[in-house]
Order: structure tokens, then sequence, then C-alpha cells
């Protein structure tokens, strides 16, 4: 639950507060820029390894810090914030670059210097954001990036006529390759710290006037014609079309073609994540299993050896089995952002979102809700419109993510039989697996579609989507991506299910009888398994089942190790077959169903809800989202063990 | 939903007249024109202006997408629009065609 944190801010150092500053402290530059500009690559080559993700107080919109150290020793601290079009703060990133830019963010110092990049591939479309920018009247550099590009493709810029004329230094680099970043580092090194106390001019953004359109006409076009003369003085050549991009899209965006690469793509990310995501999870399980030998060898036969190793290894273990798939996913993930083929899918897709009363840009949370809907929410910031956004993010933990697979596997290996279906072609237990994925997606389409019928009635809203020239991701890029995703997992993974096994372990303890630990049943966790018996008896389900139901509440796949412990099977996982035989003695085949179909509805995980809260801003939607999908789950269930 | 588009403001730069009846869904492939007025509610259009779509501009429809979607360059970039939209956009088109080039 990294991500919930505001990480290395102090509350309430508000900014340009008191006069009381270190003029010794290293400078703030931030990384201002339009989507697909990349902002992002040169932040990587700039800070590399010596970066930290957190949060900006009170949002989730991830902020990467990083710092960065010169050549003369001296020290920078670089911010990349969200790629943005504009200042007008329609969607959370626009709030917060521009809440950064201008100081207002409680905790969060106020940039001394700013680093504008844009692609000069696209020049007149890219400046835009200088009016505004320049308007801080803070030390700006403007880096004109994929300036290899613009040269190879025959466009010219004259940078210094452009400098000349907006009054900023100007840089060329290629991020990708790393040209030029000696003159952004020379910047750097230049930045000093403001003087808060020193009065120089209030720091805010021009806003476009709002709500009537003749100013806010006039305010874009003066903006527009300042971008034109600013274009025109540059001499600036637009580059050749880019035949590549161009080849590109007459297969990407065929008419048949388009659809069917997308599909491909598709089936090659799910077939990575079920298929070549086993090795390594074996090894990781490997890894697991062995050191938790290891512990349980090294140290004396005491509770802390049962809670460490029966408690906390095994929770823990169960959980980190994932990394690998979550890592694949978002490998691909990277792949397909980086590369310019997301925005092409995104238009492919929008059509078929548009019906189910989403829109295209919704594709990519949903897809990445395979792998986990805490950054598949996350993903769902660029989505401007406010209803598609609170409509996609409503849906997301429906799609099923991986934490699903481990309950799934030991529920169809424990009560589906190994046969053949269809001939050779698919197995019964494959089909069940199918048929619970294709589940999440009726429930997800279906709650669209009322959702934006009834609560979040559409007001007609719109899809743009700009699609960048394709380009080879970085691989440094990715690299840093995925060692920041697998960072923010195992942090989380650590923190909940330690929680829940520490709490379960001393449940199980108490009241103590004459020979130490009560039976099970007996126990403070089985009183409450009881207790709730009631609720759950209608779908065939027993004090056992309830408990696991209960500390699934935290993350679903907790309810394997709770099985394990309650069954007192040495080792749970959903390989277990000890596991597999009791549960087939203490659960019906319909209650076996109902169980499977009430995980595919129910939204057991701490970790959604908390995001949605952050993303929501209350707990309206996250209540409302917890209430339904547990209905929904219910119901399901009280159907399946009905009729199976 | 259409009474609700009718009932906001709408972006235009100057009375359009008759000039206003041909939409950007209706230009052919490759046919360069320009932006007269954007025929949709202020929160719909701010971010077609935001990315440089404003009376004056010349876009130019490039591709249409599998979904029958037009897909046009503006200034160097590619625009993906749903046809929905490219139907509020009022054009004219320039006859004038190579002339800076």
């Amino acid at each position: 639950m990294d991500q919930f944190e505001s990480v290395g801010i102090t509350p309430g150092d508000r900014a340009g507060g008191t006069a009381l500053e270190d003029p010794d402290r290293a400078p703030v530059v931030a990384l201002v820029g339009p989507p697909n500009s990349g902002k992002t690559t040169l932040f990587n080559q700039l800070t590399g390894l010596r970066q930290k993700v957190a949060n900006y107080p009170g949002v989730t919109v991830e902020k990467h810090v990083g710092r960065v150290r010169l050549l003369d020793g001296k020290e920078v601290d670089v911010v990349d914030l969200p790629g943005v079009h504009g200042f007008s703060a329609r969607t959370l990133d626009e709030k917060v670059t521009r809440d950064v830019l201008e100081g207002r963010v409680a905790g969060v110092r106020p940039p001394d210097a700013l680093i504008l990049i844009v692609d000069a591939t696209r020049l007149e479309n890219q400046l835009m954001l200088v009016e505004p920018v320049l308007e801080l009247d803070v030390p700006t550099l403007l880096v004109l990036n994929m300036s290899d590009e613009l040269e190879s493709r025959g466009g010219r810029i004259v940078d210094a006529a452009l400098a000349e004329h907006l009054g900023v230094e100007i840089a060329r680099t290629s991020a990708r390759t790393g040209q030029g970043l000696d003159s952004v580092r020379a910047f750097l090194s230049r930045a000093r710290p403001l003087d808060p106390s020193e009065p120089g001019s209030p720091r805010t953004l021009s806003n476009v006037p709002r709500g009537q359109s003749l100013p806010m006409l006039d305010a874009f076009a003066a903006r527009r014609n300042m971008v034109r003369e600013a274009v025109r003085v540059a001499g600036f050549v637009p580059p050749g079309p880019s035949r590549f991009s161009e080849r590109l899209d007459s297969l990407f965006l065929h008419r048949w073609g388009g659809p069917l690469v997308f599909l491909a793509v598709i089936i090659l990310v799910f077939e990575s994540i079920f298929t070549w995501a086993v090795p390594l999870m074996d090894g990781v399980e490997f890894l697991v299993s062995s050191s938790g030998n290891w512990v349980a060898g090294a140290m004396p036969d005491t509770w802390l050896r049962s809670l460490l190793v029966d408690g906390v290894w095994a929770g823990v273990g169960s959980v980190v089995v994932f990394l690998p798939q979550i890592l694949i996913l978002f490998l691909f993930l990277g792949i397909l952002e980086d590369s310019g083929y997301m925005a092409r899918a995104a238009v492919i897709a929008d059509r078929m979102m548009y019906r189910a009363g989403l829109q295209g840009r919704a594709f990519l949370p949903l897809l990445s809700g395979y792998a986990c809907a805490v950054p598949a929410i996350l993903a769902a910031r660029t989505i401007e419109d406010d209803r598609d956004r609170l409509a996609t993010i409503f849906v997301t933990p429906f799609m099923t993510c991986s934490a699903r697979l481990p309950v799934y596997a030991l529920l169809i290996a424990a009560f589906i039989p190994d046969e053949q279906l269809l001939g050779p072609f698919m197995s019964k237990r494959a089909a069940v697996l199918l048929g619970l994925y294709a589940l999440g997606i009726i429930a997800a389409v279906g709650t669209a579609f009322l959702l934006k019928r009834t609560l979040l009635k559409a007001q007609p809203s719109s899809f743009l989507m700009e699609l960048p020239p394709y380009r080879l991701p970085s691989p440094k890029t990715l690299a840093l991506r995925l060692l920041d995703r697998s960072k923010v997992f195992l942090r989380r993974a650590g923190r909940i299910i330690f929680a829940v096994a520490i709490v379960l372990w001393v449940l199980m303890q108490f009241p103590r009888t004459e020979l130490g630990a009560p039976d099970i049943e007996e126990s403070a966790l089985g009183m409450i398994g009881h207790a709730i018996e009631p609720a759950i008896a209608p779908l065939g389900f027993d004090w056992r089942i309830g408990i696991g139901l209960v500390t699934s509440l935290a993350a679903r796949e907790v309810i394997v190790g709770t099985l394990g412990t309650i069954y007192g099977v040495e080792t749970a996982d959903e390989e277990s077959v000890a596991l597999q035989e009791v549960l087939r003695r203490d659960l019906s085949p319909g209650a076996a169903i109902g169980l499977l179909v009430f995980f595919a509805f129910a939204l057991q995980c701490m970790s959604t809800v908390a995001v949605m809260r952050r993303e929501t801003g209350g707990w309206k939607w996250p209540a409302a989202q917890f209430g339904y999908m547990l209905m929904l789950g219910y119901l399901g269930a009280f159907v399946a063990v009905r009729i199976f | 939903m259409d009474s609700m588009a009718r009932a906001l403001p709408v972006v235009k730069s100057a009375p359009t007249g008759g000039l206003g009846s041909l939409r950007l869904g209706d230009i052919p492939l490759r046919q360069e024109v320009e932006l007269v007025s954007i025929d949709l509610p202020l929160e719909l259009a701010e971010p077609l202006l935001e990315r440089g779509l404003l009376p004056g501009c010349r876009i130019c429809p490039v591709r249409i997408s599998p979904s029958g979607d037009p897909i046009v360059s503006i200034d160097g970039s590619l625009l993906a629009l749903r046809r929905e939209t490219a139907d509020c956009l009022c054009v004219r088109i320039l006859s004038h065609l190579q002339d800076a080039d």
C-alpha cells in the first residue's frame, strides 16, 4: 500500500511559507510537457535508479522524484509531472500539475526551475503549453526532444531564433538515445533555490476564462496565434511524414487487419501471463518454500516459529508467487504504451466500449485489471470525462485479477473432474476457468451499461485520442517501471498479508485451555465463523468457509492460506491434494461452484477499496461498489448452489 | 442526451450563416479543410481547443478507423475522433490547396 502514502513530505510544510529556508537545499526542478513528449524517458535518463515513487498528498496521482548528482557534486531534485495538454484542471492529472506548478500543494515545494519538454517533430501542436508556463516567471528550459527524428525526417528548427523570441533557453535532445543531455544537466547545475520571501509575481497559470464560449475561444485563439508566430520565427520546417508510422497504421488501423491484430495482441498478453509465467512462478514458489524450511530448521520450536513459518511465510509466500505474472503484464503494457500501439488499440476498442457506456481509453484500465485492479484504477486517470472515469473504475474490479486465480485453481482442482469437454480441445477445468473470466466481463459490461443509463447518465461525451508516431520503447524506462511495480507490489503484499496472518494466528490461540491453544472450532476465530454461518448457510457454506470469506476481505487469495490453517493442512497452496480432499468432504459441488461465482463478483480487496476512496474523493463510491459487488456475489452463489 | 447538449452554450467564432452546413464528417480523405466553428457544448469543445483544433486551423482527414471513425491530421499530429464529434465540426473546403508547399 505504498502507493497511498506521501513519502518524505512533512505535512504542514506549506509551499512558500516560512522564511527560515535552508539556502543550501537542493533546488527542485519540475518536468512539464504534453503526453508522449518523452518526459518520463528524459526523467529516467537524468535520475536512473535514484528515484522514488510517491503520491501527491490527498490524491493518488503518482509522483516520481529523483535526485540528480551533477559533475560538480551539486544535487538537484527533479520531479516528473503528469503529461498534460493544458491547465484547465479538467482531469486529475491536469489539476495536480497545475497545483504543483502554482505551489498550492501543501508539503510539496514549488519548483525553483522548470523544464518544458516538447516533441520537436510536432512543434506547432506542442507549444500550446509555452505561454502559460512562461507566465510563471520561473527559470525555464525548453527541451526540443526527438530532434534526431526531426532531422532524419528533414525537419528544421532554428533554435537561436526560437530562444530569442520566447526568451527561454533551449536544449535539443533525444532522450531515448541520451543525446543532448549535457545541456539539460548544465541547466540543472545553474538552478538555484528560489527565496520564497522575495516578493515575486504571484504564481498563477494564466487561466482560460471558462463557462463562456467567446472569451474562452479568444484566449485559446490568442495562445494559438502566439504559437504560430513562434513557429514562424523559428523557421520551423515540419518533418516529412513518417513512412514507417504510416505503413504500420495502414495495418493496425486497417478495416479487417486492425481488429485482427488487436485480438492477436490480447491473446498474446494472456498467453504470456498464463503460460510463460508458470516456470517463473514455480521458481518463486521454490524460493519461498525453501527459505521457509530453512527458517523453520534454524529456529527452536516455539510459538514464534509457528507464527513466522505457518503464518507469515505461508501467507506472504502465497502472494509473492504472483509477482512474475504482474511483471509480465506490466512489461507488455509498457511496450504497448511506449511504442504507440496502445493509442491505436484504444481507437479500435472505442466503438465497442461506447456501446457498453464506456470509452476507448477504458480499454487500458480494463486490460490491466486482469493483473490487479489497483494499478488499473490508477490507469483510468487519463479518461477526461468524469462520468466515464467513474464508470470505468467502478467496473474494473470485475475483471478477473490475478488474486482470484489461486482460489479458482484450488476449487477447480478439487471439484471439477479432469475430463475432456470438447474432444481434445478443451478440458472441463479449462472451460470452467474460461466461464469465470466471461462472468467477470459480462458483469463489467452489464454494470457499465446500467450505470451510464442511471446514476452516471451520459452527457454526450467525446473521445479524442492523439496517435503518436510509433517509436521503439526505451529498455531503461521499461526496466525502471518494472522495478517500481515490483517494489509497490511486494510492499503491499508484505503489509496486508503480514497483518492478516498475525491476526489470524492470534485469534486461533485464544481462549486458552489447559492444553494450550484451543481447538479451532472453540477459538475466537471459530466463534467468528459460527457467528456468520447463518448468513452464508443458504449458499451451502459452513463456518470454515465463513472464516475464509472474512479473511479474504483483506485480499482474495488469503482464503487459500486460511483454509489451509483451519484444516491444519501443512502445505496449503492451490495444488495441495490434502486440502482438496477435506474441501470435498465439507462442500457440496454446487456450493463449490457457488463459492467460485462469489469470488468472481465480490469485492474482497482492501487495496481496491482504499484506492477507490482516493480516486473518487470519498467513501460513497467504494461503499456502493462494495455493497453492489457483494450483493451480486451472494445472489450469484445463491442461484449457483441451486442449479448445480 | 440531445436536450442536454442544446441547453449548454455552443462554441462559435462568428455567425456562420449558411457556411456552417458542411461538416468534417462529410469530407473525403486527403481533402484539406479549414475549421469554421465547433458546434459542441463548451466542456466537450475544450479538449479540442487545447489540442489546437480552433476555428481557422487546417484539418485533413487521413484515415478511417475500423469502426468508421475519422482520424485527422492537424499540425503534424494525428488525432482520432468519433464521427459524432466530426459531425459537429463545421468546416470550409480550402480551394487553393497546394499553396504553402
